[in-house]
């Protein structure tokens, strides 16, 4: 379908002001409400995704962020088919996603870190026939492209084992495998190192980053690890509340609003740290967690070493949830709050 | 088709593994069919006929509704608790994401081979009520049995298709699904023995009317050519209704994160 030839040469996803409200039934608590409404059902409007614009090249890796309820997962399902938007456009290689054009579809994929499609108690590569027969890939590049997976995602004999033996992480990699088997060039990734341990998340990074290159794919990813992101994207863009709050480089978004460190320190005695830096949580008063900026790590280690009773002491970088909560939360707190 | 193929060697492959199943499944069917003979037993000791009925032939229908239910145990009944689950689960959204029909995808996904054991069963019951007839079998009978057996089964997949389908406005359906075989039995016997309300019910509602006693109808010259145009227009509508609301409730449905 010819959708207006918005995507240039080199641009994979264009979206201009996209929005999404979904209608939700509220009621008050109560039988007697509960009843009413049964009948007479209110509704409001929750906007999901707010008037979002923005252009992903082919062959960038975009690290998608926000605080969970943000939107991130709205835009993904939009961008791939799934939602139809209820304002804007999306064009995702000169199609529009939710016409679900067979040839579209075919060069997407989505892969969700909480939801499997592999058959529960079939083995992986029964799945990966499935998949085959669905996106109709010929037998020839179908073996070539399963046998370089399963090799560069180290799956070995673990496909031929049923899915449910297998660990979270090997299952995993089995469905990225799966999701990858028709070679797309647009690759819409939802947490997919979700509750996996640091060695096969990093594994997985290094495979997407390997992949990308190869096959110069566009790769949009939500995650809630900083690590992936760092690992993966020079690119970031944070939405909050639905809107889209920082579009650039990922060293301008960690140089301006992850620039501190979280202390957490064991003392023999309890001993008030405020001096140090911030205090952000004294619950157990003799483990306090202080909050310092992010070049002081070194000086303020030493003096605590030197003048308090330190049992034990770590240095953790800010979760990025955190991060964007305290970069952006207020201001667009404040904003939304403004008469609309 | 080729899809459906490929699925269909996969499933098949896998029940392999499971043999035990097999013979858990053939003993289900026994002990369905050994029940449903003694109640029928019981019945003819007080009367030779039943509504126009006679032993042997309700023995077809016997043996009709015991393969009917193989077919739906064997690929309607999965199918639609995989996609009720997918619904649930929100892993329904992956189903979109397919280059392929999505209804077809839903259809044909997972097959239980070793409910095909009901159909075997149910021919040899279907056959000893078809050897104590007095009539044989003409070869028209034959065709009508075979088309009315389609038809039949086609119209159970719709029937089943739209509570599923329901699904996507509303997420408890198990129930529905559960009530659905529940009346199922009631296709045990030939739907002309029930009251007429009811019997419209089983037969345009619950299609089971259709798909157990048409066919036993056919088997033993019951059937007109008026009520097989009657029932081949009525799939067909059916089938339509069902694709029509299937694209509606696929474009309604909005993921159960979202």
């Amino acid at each position: 379908m010819d959708t207006g030839g918005t995507v240039s040469a080199g641009e994979s996803i264009v979206v201009d002001e996209l929005g999404k409200t979904f209608k939700v039934p509220v009621r008050e608590p109560g039988l007697r409400s509960a009843v009413t409404s049964l009948f007479n059902r209110k509704t409001k409007d929750v906007v999901a995704v707010d008037e979002v614009s923005f252009t992903i090249n082919a062959g960038e890796i975009v690290g998608f962020l926000g605080p969970n309820g943000a939107g991130k997962t709205t835009t993904l399902k939009m961008l791939s088919g799934l939602l139809h938007p209820s304002g804007g456009r999306a064009d995702v290689l000169g199609f529009t996603p939710f016409d679900r054009d067979k040839d579209f579809l075919r060069q997407i994929t989505l892969v969700m870190g909480n939801r499997n499609q592999l058959q529960w108690d079939l083995p992986a590569v029964d799945s990966f026939e499935m998949s085959r027969a669905v996106y109709r890939i010929p037998r020839v590049d179908f073996v070539e492209q399963r046998d370089e997976l399963i090799e560069l995602l180290d799956l070995g004999e673990l496909v031929s084992k049923p899915v449910r033996n297998l660990s979270l992480g090997e299952r995993m990699k089995a469905e990225i495998a799966n999701s990858l088997l028709h070679r797309p060039s647009v690759l819409f990734l939802d947490e997919p190192t979700l509750g996996l341990d640091v060695t096969m998340q990093r594994r997985i990074r290094s495979f997407l980053a390997d992949y990308n290159k190869r096959h110069n794919a566009t790769v949009l990813l939500t995650s809630h690890y900083m690590a992936d992101v760092e690992a993966l994207c020079r690119r970031v863009m944070v939405i909050n509340n639905g809107s889209l709050v920082f579009d650039g480089d990922l060293e301008a978004l960690s140089d301006k609003f992850a620039d501190h460190k979280t202390l957490v320190v064991t003392l023999s005695e309890p001993v008030d740290l405020s001096d140090y830096g911030e205090v952000v949580d004294d619950s157990s008063p003799s483990r306090p967690t202080i909050r310092i900026g992010g070049d002081q790590a070194a000086s303020v280690t030493s003096r605590l070493l030197a003048e308090q009773p330190v049992l034990d002491l770590t240095i953790e970088q800010p979760p990025i949830d955190d991060v964007i909560e305290q970069a952006f939360g207020v201001e667009v707190e404040a904003e939304s709050e403004a008469p609309a | 088709m080729r899809l459906f193929l490929i699925f269909l060697r996969i499933g098949v492959m896998n029940e392999f593994q499971y043999r035990i199943n097999l013979a858990v499944q053939l003993l289900q069917s026994l002990i369905a069919v050994g029940t449903g003979l003694v109640v029928l037993a019981l019945i003819f000791q007080q009367t030779t006929t039943l509504s126009g009925w006679t032993q042997p032939e309700l023995l077809v229908v016997m043996g009709v509704y015991t393969i009917v239910g193989g077919i739906v145990g064997f690929i309607i009944e999965p199918n639609m608790g995989q996609l009720m689950q997918d619904i649930r689960m929100g892993t329904f959204d992956y189903l979109l994401t397919k280059p392929a029909d999505s209804q077809l995808l839903v259809s044909v996904r997972q097959f239980r081979l070793w409910a095909l054991t009901d159909v075997v069963v149910g021919c040899i019951v279907g056959a000893w009520g078809l050897a104590s007839m007095s009539a044989t079998v003409r070869p028209v009978d034959a065709v009508g049995f075979v088309v009315f057996l389609g038809a039949g089964a086609v119209l159970i997949y719709c029937v089943w298709l739209l509570i599923t389908t329901g699904a996507f406005w509303f997420v408890r359906m198990e129930m529905v699904q559960e009530l659905f075989q529940g009346i199922y039995r009631a296709g045990q016997y030939p739907v002309s023995i029930y009251p007429t309300w009811l019997r419209t019910i089983l037969t345009f509602v619950l299609p089971i009317g259709f798909a157990v006693t048409f066919p036993s109808e056919a088997l033993t010259r019951r059937a007109t050519v008026t009520w097989a145009l009657v029932m081949i227009g009525f799939t067909v509508a059916l089938f339509v209704a069902t694709r029509l609301v299937w694209r509606i409730g696929t474009r309604r449905y909005s993921g159960a994160s979202a």
